[in-house]
C-alpha cells in the first residue's frame, strides 16, 4: 500500500492490501450501541456524549485535511486533546526534530541524485513502491550507480534493479544509535578506542561503511519510525540525524523519514499550522497545550485522563479504536467491524475514493488533490463532524 | 452608506497629504461624495484622527512548508505566547512562528489588510494555499519560487528560446496560483545539492554551467514579457556574507534596466572593513537604489530578540546553522524544485554584528530617498516578527527615539555606523507610501492601498499619538471591504480574506515537455502539481481575485 507515497489511484491497486482498501462499500449504517439509527440521531447522540466529557480525546485522525480541519475545530470547541493513531511513531521523529532539527530530502531528489541509500532499521518493504518510484528509474543527471546498504535485517526483500547493488550489515535496531554515534565520532577524528566491534558490527565493516558514506555524492539515510519500536527510539533517530549533519561538512547527505499512512502527515501538518504544535495538543482555557510525552493515545486512555473517545478512521477498516474504558464515538469505514460495539458508530465516505480533498505525501512537501472517482451517499468525516459541532453548539446555546 | 467624517487623510496614491476630508463607504467600496439626498446609515466622527488605507505587507513569510517547519521546531517559543479561543477567534500561538489564525488576527489588529507570502515553492503550492486559507482577516497572495528548479535550469543551460522560458514561467504562475515570481539565491539552491557551498553572481553552476546572472536575466525578462505587475522578486546571492554588497550591486546591474525588486536588502548590504571584517555598505547600496529607478527593494529590518529565520536559501541557511539559537536547525532539499532552511536566531543588541545589522537596515530606510521604492518589512520572521512593525515605524519617524536606541547597542557597532548623522524622520505621508500606496502599485492592486472612489474600503483609523509605536500598534478602527473588523486594536469581527493571483497569457504547449519531464524524472504527476481555480476556495480563501496581465511581445 502506498497511498500517501504517490497519491491515491483506483486504477493501480499495487498490492492485495491496496485492492482491499479500495474495495469500498458505498452504503453504511449508523449505530447506537450496535442498533441501527439515522445519521442525525447518531450525530445527536455523539454530540451529547462528547460535550458531556471533561476532556475528550479526538484520536485516530485517519482522514484527509478536510477532515483534520473539522476535527481540530471540534476539539477546540470541546476542549479536547488530539493525537493520531500513528502518534507513537510520529513522535519518535518529532522529539528528535524538536531537539536538534535535521537535514532531509524528498522523493524526487532521491530518485535523481541518491547514489548511496542506507536503510536503517528498515528494508522499506512496507513501501514497496519506494524502489520502483525512487531507486530504479534513471536520473536526470546522467548515469547513476547506486548502492543500497541495509542496516538491520537481511536485504532479501529488496528488489533486483539494474545498476543498483545491495548489501546488508546485521545490527540490532536498538543499537543503531550506538553505531551512528561512533561513526560520527570517527568522522570528527575523535580517536574512539574501537573494540573489535561497534554495536555488534565488526570494526572493519564500520570503517568500510563510513568510507563509502564519505565517498557518496548524495547519500540518503532512510528510517521508518514505526519500525524503530523500542524505548527511546527518538534518540536513535537523533543519532542518525546527527550523523547526516556531520557528513554534510564534506559531502551531501540527507535523511528520509518514511511515513505517510492513514493521513498522519496531513494531521500533523494541519495541527501545526493551526496551533503551532504537531498534534498531542489539548485545547485549554489559556490556549493550546502541547505535551508530546503525556498526550499519547495509549497513555491517555490507560490513565483515564480522557473521559470520552472520538475515533476517526476513514481509510482503513482494520484501524479500529484501541480498547477504552470510556464512552466512544467512531467515525469509520462502513465495513469496519468491532470486537466491542462503540457507543456510537457513524459510517463515513473514504477520502480520495468517495469524496474529494487533500492529502500530504510522506515528505509533507507535496499535498495531493484527492478526487472522488466513486462518490457515494455516505457523508465525509468533515460533514459528520460539522453536524456534531452544530449539535454541540446547539446544546451549549 | 457609511460616512467617516473629519478624518485627516493620508492617501499618497491620490496625492492627499493630511487633508481633512470625509470618506463614504457603500457595498464594501469607497464611493465619491454623494449628493445631499444620499442616505447615511452610519457616521463616525474622526476629528483629529489619522486615516490611511489598509496596510499591505509585500514580503512576509506567513505560510507554506517552511513556516510549518519553523512552527513545529519551536514549541518553546509558542509556550510564551499562547492564544486562547475567544470571541469567534481560534486558539493558536503567537510570536516568531505564529499559527495561521493568530497571524491573521494580529496583522488585522495592526491595520494590515493584505499580506504576501514571498516564497511559495511550486511543488508545495497546494500546501501553501491550504495554510493561507486558514489565515483569516487579510487578503493574501504568494510568489512562486523559480531559478533553482531543474526544469528551468535545464532549459536555460540548453539555450532555450526566451519565449519557452516565458511559457514555463507563465505556467508556473498559473499552476501555483501565484501573484509574482521570486528567485532565491539564483541557481544556488540547486548548486548546494551538488555540494557547492557558495555561488557568486558570475560563477558557473557546477552542473548546468549557467550563472546566477543568467538566471536573473531570464526570469526578469520573462516576468516583464508576461506583463506581471510585480517585477522579479530577487533574494540575491550571498545572503548574509560579509562583502556581499558587490554581489548586490552586480545583481541590480544584471537586470539591465528591466524592473527588479531586491528583497530584504539589509541582509545584502555588508562590507568587509574593520577589525571584524564586517561593515556597513548601506550608503553604497542606497546610492545605487537612488540612482536606478528600475530597482525597488524592501529592507528586512533586524530588531532585537528571539526569532526564527526561514528561507528557501538552503545553501546559505546551512552556512548559518552554527549561529542557531536555540541550537537546532533544519535544512531540506526539495523535489528538484527548491530547498529550504530554518534556523532559529536571537538578535542581540550587544552583539557587534547584530547591532550593525540593525543600524544598516535603518540607514537604508533613511538614505533611500524615494519611499515608493523601499518597503517596510522585517522579512517576517527573519529580521523580526511582524508584530514589531509599530516599533520600526517609530524608529523611522522619531530621531530622538532612534538615537536613544543607538545608545543602547554594541558601542563599537554604533561607532561604526553613520546612523546618528542621519536626521531624516519619516512623515506620515511617507509611511503611508511605503506601507500602502507603493506596495499596492508594485503588485498591480489598482483598487487597494488607496482611498479614492472605487477602491475597496480597506481603511485604517489611528489616534494621532506622538508615540508612533503606540499609535501604529493599536488602530482605533480597521475596516476590511467596508466591514468594521478591529476596534481599539482588537478584532471585533472575524472575516475571511481573498486570494490575489495573476493570470498571464502563455502557450499551454509548454505542458507537453513539462509532462514528459515529470513522467520521466519526478515522483509526482504534473497534473497533481497544478491547482485549479476552484481549489482556492476549498483551500480556504473567500474568493480568488484574478489579475489579468498585459503581456509584452517577447
Amino acid at each position: 500500500m502506498s497511498r500517501a507515497e504517490e497519491g491515491v489511484r483506483l486504477e493501480r491497486p499495487a498490492c492485495p492490501r491496496a485492492s482491499r482498501l479500495f474495495a469500498v462499500p458505498d452504503q453504511g449504517q449508523a449505530l447506537i450501541a450496535g442498533l441501527p439509527v439515522s445519521l442525525d440521531e447518531a450525530c445527536r447522540s455523539a454530540a451529547i456524549l462528547l460535550s458531556g466529557a471533561r476532556r475528550p480525546l479526538i484520536g485516530g485522525l485517519g482522514c484527509d485535511v478536510t477532515g483534520h480541519r473539522a476535527a481540530l475545530l471540534l476539539a477546540e470547541k470541546l476542549g479536547g486533546v488530539v493525537d493520531h493513531m500513528h502518534g507513537a511513531a510520529q513522535f519518535r521523529n518529532w522529539q528528535a526534530f524538536q531537539n536538534g532539527g535535521w537535514m532531509t530530502t524528498t522523493l524526487s531528489e532521491v530518485r535523481n541524485r541518491a547514489d548511496l541509500i542506507v536503510l536503517a532499521g528498515t528494508d522499506a518493504s512496507r513501501y514497496p513502491r519506494f524502489f520502483e518510484r525512487c531507486i530504479a528509474p534513471a536520473s536526470q543527471f546522467g548515469e547513476l550507480t547506486r548502492k543500497i546498504v541495509v542496516l538491520g535485517g537481511p536485504a532479501a526483500s529488496i528488489p533486483v534493479m539494474d545498476g543498483v547493488s545491495v548489501s546488508s550489515l546485521a545490527v540490532d535496531a536498538d543499537r543503531l544509535g550506538e553505531l551512528f554515534a561512533v561513526m560520527r565520532a570517527r568522522l570528527a577524528g575523535t580517536s574512539t578506542d574501537v573494540a573489535a566491534d561497534v554495536a555488534g558490527v565488526p570494526a572493519a565493516q564500520v570503517e568500510a561503511l563510513l568510507a563509502d558514506m564519505r565517498a557518496a555524492r548524495y547519500g540518503v539515510l532512510v528510517w521508518n519510525a514505526a519500525e524503530l519500536d523500542f524505548p527511546h527510539a527518538d534518540l536513535t533517530i537523533e543519532s542518525a540525524v546527527n550523523l547526516v549533519k556531520a557528513l554534510n561538512q564534506a559531502t551531501r547527505w540527507s535523511g528520509l523519514p518514511l511515513g505517510g499512512n492513514d493521513g498522519d502527515t496531513s494531521a500533523a501538518q494541519t495541527c501545526t499550522w493551526q496551533t503551532g504544535y504537531p498534534l498531542r495538543t489539548a485545547y485549554e482555557i489559556a490556549g493550546p497545550r502541547y505535551e508530546p510525552l503525556l498526550f499519547g493515545t495509549d497513555r491517555l486512555l490507560k490513565t483515564g485522563e480522557v473521559d470520552a473517545l472520538l475515533w476517526i478512521s476513514a481509510f482503513d477498516p482494520d484501524r479500529t479504536p484501541p480498547a477504552a474504558d470510556c464512552p466512544s464515538v467512531v467515525l469509520g469505514r462502513a465495513d469496519m467491524r468491532f470486537a466491542r460495539a462503540p457507543d456510537v458508530f457513524i459510517p463515513v465516505a473514504v477520502p480520495g475514493v468517495q469524496h474529494a480533498g487533500f492529502l500530504h505525501r510522506m515528505d509533507a512537501v507535496v499535498a495531493l488533490p484527492l478526487t472522488a472517482p466513486a462518490p457515494s451517499s455516505l457523508p465525509g468525516v468533515a460533514q459528520v463532524l460539522a453536524i456534531i459541532q452544530g449539535e454541540v453548539n446547539h446544546a451549549a446555546a | 452608506m457609511l460616512r467617516l467624517k473629519n478624518g485627516r487623510i493620508y492617501d499618497p496614491a491620490n496625492g492627499i497629504d493630511g487633508e481633512v476630508r470625509d470618506l463614504y463607504v457603500e457595498g464594501g467600496r469607497i464611493v465619491a461624495t454623494p449628493g445631499p439626498d444620499a442616505r447615511i446609515d452610519r457616521e463616525i466622527d474622526l476629528a483629529g484622527r489619522v486615516v490611511m488605507g489598509g496596510a499591505i505587507d509585500l514580503h512576509t513569510h506567513i505560510g507554506g512548508g517552511k513556516m510549518n517547519i519553523a512552527r513545529a521546531l519551536l514549541p518553546e517559543d509558542h509556550r510564551a505566547d499562547p492564544v486562547p479561543a475567544m470571541g469567534g477567534m481560534h486558539a493558536g500561538c503567537g510570536h516568531a512562528a505564529p499559527s495561521t489564525w493568530t497571524t491573521g488576527y494580529r496583522y488585522a489588529e495592526m491595520g494590515y489588510t493584505a499580506c504576501f507570502e514571498p516564497a511559495m515553492q511550486p511543488i508545495n503550492a497546494r500546501h501553501t494555499h491550504l495554510e493561507m486559507g486558514d489565515i483569516p482577516m487579510v487578503d493574501k497572495g504568494a510568489y512562486a519560487m523559480l531559478g533553482s528548479d531543474d526544469f528551468f535550469l535545464r532549459m536555460l543551460a540548453s539555450g532555450a528560446d526566451q519565449r519557452l522560458i516565458n511559457d514555463y514561467v507563465g505556467w508556473t504562475l498559473d499552476a501555483s496560483q501565484a501573484m509574482a515570481i521570486k528567485v532565491v539565491n539564483p541557481g544556488g539552491i540547486s548548486a548546494f545539492k551538488f555540494n557547492t557551498r557558495s555561488l557568486d553572481i558570475d560563477e558557473a553552476h557546477p552542473h548546468y554551467r549557467v550563472t546566477p546572472r543568467q538566471v536573473v536575466q531570464a526570469l526578469a525578462r520573462a516576468v516583464h514579457d508576461l506583463g506581471v505587475a510585480h517585477p522579479l522578486h530577487v533574494h540575491a546571492s550571498n545572503l548574509g556574507v560579509p562583502g556581499n554588497a558587490d554581489t548586490t550591486l552586480a545583481t541590480m546591474a544584471a537586470a539591465e534596466g528591466l524592473p527588479i525588486h531586491l528583497t530584504h536588502i539589509q541582509f545584502h548590504s555588508y562590507g568587509t572593513e574593520g577589525e571584524r571584517k564586517f561593515s556597513s555598505e548601506a550608503e553604497r547600496i542606497a546610492d545605487a537604489l537612488n540612482r536606478m529607478t528600475n530597482v525597488s527593494s524592501d529592507v528586512g529590518q533586524v530588531l532585537f530578540g528571539q526569532t526564527v529565520t526561514v528561507s528557501g536559501d538552503s545553501m546559505k541557511q546551512y552556512g548559518n546553522h552554527r549561529h542557531a539559537s536555540p541550537d537546532k536547525w533544519v535544512v531540506m532539499d526539495i523535489e528538484c524544485d527548491s530547498g529550504c532552511g530554518v534556523v532559529p536566531f536571537k538578535y542581540r543588541d550587544k552583539n557587534f554584528v547584530n547591532a550593525l545589522q540593525w543600524a544598516i537596515g535603518l540607514e537604508l530606510f533613511l538614505r533611500v530617498r524615494d519611499p515608493w521604492r523601499i518597503f517596510l518589512t522585517t522579512d517576517h520572521p527573519n529580521g523580526a516578527p511582524f508584530t514589531s512593525y509599530p516599533h520600526l515605524i517609530r524608529l523611522l519617524m522619531d530621531k530622538r527615539f532612534r538615537n536613544s536606541k543607538l545608545d543602547e547597542i554594541n558601542a563599537e557597532a554604533a561607532a561604526h555606523s553613520q546612523l546618528r548623522s542621519l536626521d531624516r524622520e519619516y512623515t506620515l505621508y511617507e509611511i503611508a507610501i511605503m506601507s500602502r500606496a507603493a506596495p499596492a502599485r508594485s503588485l498591480g492592486l489598482t483598487d487597494r492601498g488607496h482611498l479614492g472612489a472605487g477602491a475597496a474600503a480597506d481603511i485604517v483609523v489611528y489616534r494621532d499619538d506622538a508615540d508612533r509605536e503606540a499609535m501604529f500598534a493599536k488602530p482605533e478602527y480597521v475596516f476590511k471591504d467596508g466591514q468594521l473588523i478591529v476596534r481599539d486594536g482588537k478584532v471585533v469581527n472575524v472575516v475571511n480574506g481573498a486570494l490575489h493571483a495573476v493570470k498571464p497569457e502563455y502557450d499551454k504547449g509548454i505542458e507537453k515537455p513539462l509532462k514528459e519531464y515529470f513522467d520521466r524524472y519526478m515522483t509526482v504527476r504534473m497534473e497533481n502539481v497544478r491547482l485549479s481555480d476552484d481549489e482556492i476556495c476549498t483551500c480556504g480563501a473567500s474568493k480568488l481575485i484574478p489579475h489579468t496581465c498585459k503581456g509584452r511581445k517577447a
